[in-house]
């Protein structure tokens, strides 16, 4: 291509040179000045602190400038090193949270941009705004002054069980499943969260096979199918992410903190049992299978292994359908929710009540480190003040589980 | 959630007729855009799904902004990109552009600017916030596809007929229904179009309940045969000789016309006055539709046919190289009132086999209301 300012017929007097240039400036105060009608800007909202680092960008806690009481949660776009524009991974984000509209799933109200100007070459900056939920799960384990009741752990389990089935049932994969990903409102209504992962599932017809990528889900929460490398996998992924979820309302950190894949492996089957195609039909059928070191001879520990924290022998037998290696046995959410565990005595009860002794937001983002050296690279970006100060006075106790 | 329906009164009021681009012009422009993106998107196997939410994202776009400010086959290539992402069926911007760059003559090329894939990243930002991140956007096909299980009949003219509507929902993509009717309501148009032309009549359906007086009122609600046939008249016009003859080369004229540091952004006008929409049956209402042996009518797969094989007159989309406008820009006259074709079209889309549609005249689309004042335009 010649440029713009190749000679140009005489049909088109408008596009010489100078007038291109001058249309360019011209645009750029139009993009400038447009009031678009359905896209506010971010100036409505005043940034308190930075409360967490999402997989795409920055997440902000900011007040609406209208109103002193009305907090929300800014999550950043980031696209300074995106090469195809808008990331997809966020515009998947903001599709699926469009769709879904669940009391156990993060609201989205809009989405807001800065003003284009000359300083940012005239391309705004997007966040995402949501309703602002004071605390996520794994900032309240973090702080030992944080107790959960049996009564209370059922009402977590169950809303976070709701909130799967309900995404599940509109064909969604959440894919991140994690205590850090689990919002709690002040209020005890529990929020499913950054969905910057998720996406759309379909059920696979004979004959075709879905071909997802593999490399989701934080390393500690993922399920074994995932780790030997299918591709053509379903909700049992995040059925997995509730057990390890589950278990750690009681041991309250993580209870598989591998380092490697490998590793994550390792400790699956010495909590699960090896993975065989007795006990996981089609297992041998797994890209990886052949590929990674499997752990032979294990036994499944799941039960004795938690008896001690758990003590209840429902939440036990919960958790064993819950952490079931073949993802075709594990319990769905709507089976989950059937389970005696939360239909016995105590039943679910509201968490409010004990929310209402802890004032302060705990978020994992700015609790200590549960287990200092693992890979938690995300934490504490150094230089990175500390926004506010949350109050974690013996912060964290080092539990291995 | 936005309201992204119009009726025809602001489909004549849009940016660019208050920039000073007739209706004529303005349609032509959508035309070539949307035609553009069925082209590149079929260059770059892309679904026709994909393709055609690219379409939409375009027409919505131009309801905000004029043809003047943005040229149309960047944002053209800027919508394809955004959609090819969001259906997950995401192409590099580069390629996008190298498949442009080979559809397009080199002047029109030149509107991409000095660095095309700079200029589509800033556009992209602009159309998301033109369109509020509403990014999924329904079609007809798949209610094409839904009716069609339910009707019973010959089974080869049902087939025929459903391919036959397939490509007018593939054609209508270069009018501006999808910002006059839900998707449903399309399909059922153009289903009652593609009917009378192969000759299916729809004797009887799954589902029928004894108010039922014609197949569709199973899934939508109160739709008149006027409406009906002023959607095909749409379409049907597409075909039409005379409208595609007006017009000029295209990249709309720019700073001679009008010194556009004096225009101020325009008021926008919040889509809110709504067209006279059907409400669309409730869903759950809707009767699951029964195999009838009608799943195996599948149009195309996937190679979005946007030319079936029956190959009706093409239409030279391409062929727009009729002398540029002379001295003033079209909107600047009175506009015309908008010649309606004759009752029926004179090239019909499927070849003289298929018999013409005969179809009480419709109403004819009210005059054009004159520009609004425009103080900088020289006498």
């Amino acid at each position: 291509m010649q440029g713009v300012s190749a000679p140009r017929e005489q049909n088109q007097p408008v596009l010489s040179t100078s007038s291109t240039i001058l249309n360019m400036r011209e645009k750029e105060k139009y993009i400038e000045d447009f009031d678009f009608p359905f896209c506010d800007e971010s100036s409505k909202y005043e940034k308190v602190a930075k409360i967490g680092q999402g997989t795409f960008g920055e997440v902000f806690k900011a007040r609406a400038r209208n109103s002193s009481k009305k907090f929300v949660a800014m999550k950043k776009v980031l696209m300074d090193n995106e090469k195809e524009g808008f990331p997809i991974t966020a515009l998947r984000e903001i599709k699926i949270l469009q769709l879904l509209k669940h009391e156990n799933v993060v609201n989205l109200i809009e989405i807001c941009r800065t003003k284009a100007t000359l300083h940012n070459k005239y391309r705004s900056t997007f966040y995402l705004v949501f309703d602002f939920c004071e605390h996520d799960l794994a900032g309240l384990l973090s702080n030992v002054n944080v107790k959960f009741s049996l009564g209370e752990i059922k009402k977590v389990m169950q809303q976070l069980l709701n909130g799967l089935y309900y995404i599940h049932s509109n064909k969604i994969l959440h894919r991140d499943m994690k205590a850090a990903n689990v919002l709690i409102t002040k209020n005890g209504i529990l929020k499913l969260a950054d969905f910057g992962l998720a996406r759309a599932f379909s059920v696979a017809k004979s004959g075709q096979v879905n071909k997802y990528t593999n490399r989701v889900v934080t390393l500690w929460y993922r399920p074994p199918e995932l780790l030997l490398g299918d591709r053509n996998y379903g909700p049992p992924v995040d059925m997995w992410g509730a057990g390890c979820i589950m278990a750690e309302m009681w041991t309250r950190s993580p209870i598989m903190q591998g380092s490697t894949e490998q590793q994550q492996l390792l400790l699956i089957s010495q909590l699960c049992g090896s993975c065989t195609p007795d006990v996981w039909p089609g297992v041998e059928a797994l890209d990886l299978y052949n590929k990674m070191d499997l752990p032979k001879g294990q036994k499944r520990k799941v039960k004795e292994r938690l008896k001690p924290y758990v003590k209840d022998p429902y939440g036990c037998d919960l958790l064993d359908k819950l952490l079931q290696l073949d993802p075709a046995k594990r319990f769905d959410a709507d089976t989950a929710l059937n389970h005696d565990f939360f239909w016995t005595d105590p039943m679910p009860c509201d968490l409010a009540n004990m929310l209402a002794q802890h004032t302060q937001s705990m978020f994992e983002y700015l609790a200590p480190p549960r287990r200092p050296g693992h890979l938690r690279h995300h934490h504490h970006v150094a230089g990175q003040p500390k926004p506010s100060q949350p109050q974690q006075e013996e912060g964290y106790q080092d539990r291995v589980f | 959630m936005p309201y992204w329906y119009y009726d025809k009164k602001d489909l004549q009021t849009t940016p660019s007729f208050q920039d000073a681009i007739s209706n004529e012009t303005e349609n032509r422009y959508r035309k070539e855009g949307a035609r553009f993106i069925i082209d590149t998107g079929s260059k770059m196997d892309l679904g026709y799904n994909t393709v055609a939410t690219g379409v939409v994202y375009f027409h919505r776009f131009y309801m905000f902004h004029s043809f003047r400010t943005f040229p149309r086959y960047i944002t053209a290539c800027c919508c394809l990109f955004l959609a090819g992402k969001v259906e997950e069926t995401p192409k590099k911007c580069k390629d996008i552009i190298k498949v442009a760059k080979s559809l397009l003559t080199e002047q029109k090329f030149g509107t991409f600017g000095e660095d095309p894939k700079e200029e589509v990243m800033t556009l992209e930002r602009i159309l998301l916030q033109t369109i509020k991140f509403d990014l999924q956007v329904e079609h007809p096909y798949g209610y094409l596809l839904k009716y069609a299980k339910c009707l019973k009949g010959d089974k080869q003219k049902l087939q025929k007929m459903v391919q036959m509507a397939w490509t007018f929902v593939n054609d209508s993509l270069c009018t501006t229904l999808c910002l006059q009717w839900e998707p449903e309501v399309i399909a059922v148009a153009l289903m009652f179009l593609a009917g009378k032309l192969s000759k299916f009549e729809v004797v009887d359906w799954n589902g029928r309940l004894p108010k039922h007086t014609a197949w569709w009122d199973m899934f939508v609600e109160d739709i008149t045969l006027e409406l009906l046939e002023d959607i095909c008249h749409q379409v049907l016009d597409l075909y039409s000789p005379q409208t595609q003859a007006s017009g000029g080369e295209s990249p709309p004229p720019g700073a001679a016309v009008q010194p556009k540091n004096e225009r101020k952004p325009l008021p926008v006008t919040p889509p809110a006055s709504a067209s006279p929409v059907a409400p669309v049956a409730a869903k759950l209402n809707a009767p699951t539709p029964i195999k009838n042996g009608a799943e195996k009518l599948l149009p195309p797969k996937m190679d979005m046919r946007f030319y079936p094989p029956y190959v009706y007159p093409p239409v030279p989309y391409s062929d727009y190289s009729a002398p540029p406008p002379t001295s003033m820009p079209p909107a600047s006259l009175p506009p015309p009132p908008l010649p309606r074709p004759p009752l029926v079209f004179q090239e019909p889309p499927p070849p003289p086999r298929y018999p013409q549609v005969s179809v009480p005249p419709p109403h004819y689309f009210a005059p054009l209301r004159p520009p609004p004042p425009r103080p900088y335009f020289p006498p």
